[in-house]
């Protein structure tokens, strides 16, 4: 278990905290079921450090909401947010369940992911690699959905997270890319990213 | 033994189910609470008791995988992915709960649900539809109508839309979108 991190009051907005909180939590669920079905221990660790981030934000989020009640009614609008909060929390919790079923490599049965992998859409985890044709790329410019029907669903750059990147995004050298698509585009993609492919088609 | 070809397949369709049927209900929970509707809240909540029920089909299918103990790993794997299907189930409900309970959303949560979602329809798809039949893909209904289909109400079941999902009659499809749009989508699933 990595060491917990200590967390202080930051004045930040809640709506800002929420959305963050609520697009982090879609997305680690749909890792975490690529991670189990794909059996993949690299996408699994992506949705422990997004667990991270949202515990972070909830904790943020109840600290100011408790500053922002000043009377009974205010305290019951508020309590929507904080239940709304703790709802998107569970959620994210529950994703971070499944990652620790790939992590414990309690796996799952290969017959089922087999054809689970048939019906579902695969999401895949890539590194930019310094020769590949994507960096210092627009994401609007590459027309990675309308060439090779692939979706950049989330960036993380170092630290960084982009969730659901604007298409005015550039791509960097480094950038981790969360991507969701069919199968073949899927790899088309992993090998234009490590650069071994130099032109999408 | 029960090993089968068909019977992985069953444990792969529920499981899909049960997956599809939490997301779902995390959509109509956040549009509940977007549209601050009792309608759509009381959806989720008849779908969290349809989920108890999925959960457990599909618990006694694995179980009845009849696996040794090596192969157990396997199984347990797929146990808690039900389980936790269960637990979103569950974190949609407490959202869902906020409309039920009467708790008035703060304008901020409508700000967070950033989508312009402006009202929620639900129209059952008469025998003279013109959708009758077509693919959810084909049927353009957020071209003609500028509704989205949320979900589909299929006797005691609900399905997520998806491009291939065939429209039949009697089906109710629950839309939200812009209420300009509301008559338009009426019209066209109710076939007047």
């Amino acid at each position: 278990m990595a060491e917990s991190e200590k967390i202080d009051y930051e004045p930040i907005s809640v709506r800002e905290a929420l959305t963050e909180m609520k697009d982090v939590s879609e997305i680690m669920i749909d890792l975490a079921y690529s991670a189990a079905l794909f059996n993949s221990h690299e996408l699994a660790e992506e949705v422990l450090e997004l667990e991270k981030r949202v515990d972070y934000l909830a904790y943020i989020i109840d600290m100011n909401t408790m500053l922002a009640a000043r009377d009974a009614e205010d305290a019951k609008h508020l309590t929507a947010v904080t239940t709304v909060a703790a709802a998107t929390n569970k959620i994210s919790d529950a994703a971070a369940d499944i990652a620790s079923i790939v992590l414990k490599e309690i796996g799952i049965h290969p017959i089922v992911r087999k054809a689970f992998e048939q019906v579902e859409e695969r999401l895949a985890r890539t590194i930019v690699k310094p020769s590949s044709i994507l960096v210092n790329r627009k994401l609007d410019d590459l027309e990675l959905a309308a060439k090779i029907g692939v979706d950049v669903i989330a960036i993380r750059r170092r630290q960084k997270w982009l969730i659901d990147p604007s298409e005015e995004e550039i791509v960097m050298e480094g950038d981790v890319l969360i991507v969701r698509g069919a199968p073949h585009g899927v790899d088309e993609l992993k090998d234009v990213a490590e650069g071994k492919i130099k032109e999408l088609e | 033994m029960a090993k089968t070809e068909k019977h992985f397949k069953e444990i792969v369709d529920k499981l899909v189910t049960l997956k599809d049927t939490s997301e779902l209900m995390i959509d109509l929970a956040y549009s509940s609470l977007l549209l601050n509707s009792q309608a759509l809240a009381e959806e989720v909540e008849a779908l969290e008791n349809h989920m108890d029920n999925l959960h457990t089909d599909f618990e006694r299918i694995v179980l009845a995988s009849g696996f040794n103990t090596e192969e157990s790993k396997d199984f347990l794997g797929l146990i808690r992915l039900g389980v936790v299907t269960e637990q979103i189930a569950d974190a949609a409900m407490e959202i869902a709960d906020v409309v039920l309970k009467g708790l008035d959303p703060h304008p901020i949560l409508k700000l967070v649900i950033e989508e312009a979602e402006e009202t929620v329809t639900r129209v059952m798809v008469s025998e003279t539809s013109r959708l009758v039949g077509k693919k959810i893909r084909e049927a353009q209904i957020q071209e003609d109508t500028g509704m989205w289909v949320l979900v589909i109400r299929r006797g005691n079941w609900w399905l997520r839309p998806r491009p291939d999902t065939i429209i039949k009659a009697g089906d109710i499809l629950i839309a939200s979108g812009y209420a300009e749009g509301e008559a338009d989508f009426k019209a066209l699933v109710s076939g007047t």
